[in-house]
């Protein structure tokens, strides 16, 4: 069994900026995703994870 | 709507693209697959399980200032229910709208729905009422 984890982020913080490379299956190519850029312009994000590829989600 | 879903594992991008494009069930994602293989996007968020390198099922909603409004966690074996996920991301931006006078009961699924208006000292022991309508 895994160990339980918690956030170390609470509700109605601001969230750290972050970044991660993505892949954009609409333009088939690799891109940049940034909190700074959403924030930038005013867009809502849903982080959305997941254990791994090739399985079910 | 204003939003952007962002998917994450600990897989790279390389991996992102030859499973969207290999699964067909992926054949319309639209949405960015984020890429974390070192783990540091998915400690801050918390859903980082050291023991096998890999995500937990986490679901985190950040407003455009970037503060930090919903998240959700379940342990490997327990989907989760998308509806539900956009109950809670209709209701977070209704209520933005609403400038902060108007709460979602749990019940609220949709611009219309019954909300609480300005909840406050007079609402105490008269929640049934309020949700009554008055």
């Amino acid at each position: 069994m895994a160990e339980t984890m918690t956030t170390g982020l609470k509700l109605g913080q601001r969230v750290p900026d972050f970044e991660l490379t993505t892949y954009e299956p609409t333009k088939g190519d690799f891109g940049k995703f940034s909190l700074k850029d959403q924030i930038a312009n005013k867009r809502w994000t849903i982080l959305f994870f997941y254990p791994a590829d090739f399985t079910f989600v | 709507m204003g939003a952007d879903i962002v998917t994450v594992s600990t897989d790279t991008q390389f991996t992102h693209l030859a499973w969207q494009r290999s699964e067909k069930e992926l054949n319309n994602v639209r949405y960015s697959m984020g890429a974390d293989p070192t783990g540091a996007v998915s400690r801050m968020f918390g859903v980082y399980n050291d023991e096998n390198g890999l995500d937990l099922r986490g679901t985190f909603l950040i407003s455009p200032e970037g503060k930090l409004m919903g998240m959700e966690m379940n342990f490997y074996n327990l989907g989760r229910n998308i509806d539900e996920l956009m109950r809670k991301f209709k209701a977070n931006i209704y209520m933005m709208k609403k400038g902060g006078n108007e709460v979602c009961p749990s019940k609220w699924k949709d611009e219309g729905d019954k909300t609480l208006v300005n909840p406050g000292a007079k609402m105490v022991g008269k929640v049934h009422e309020a949700l009554q309508g008055s």
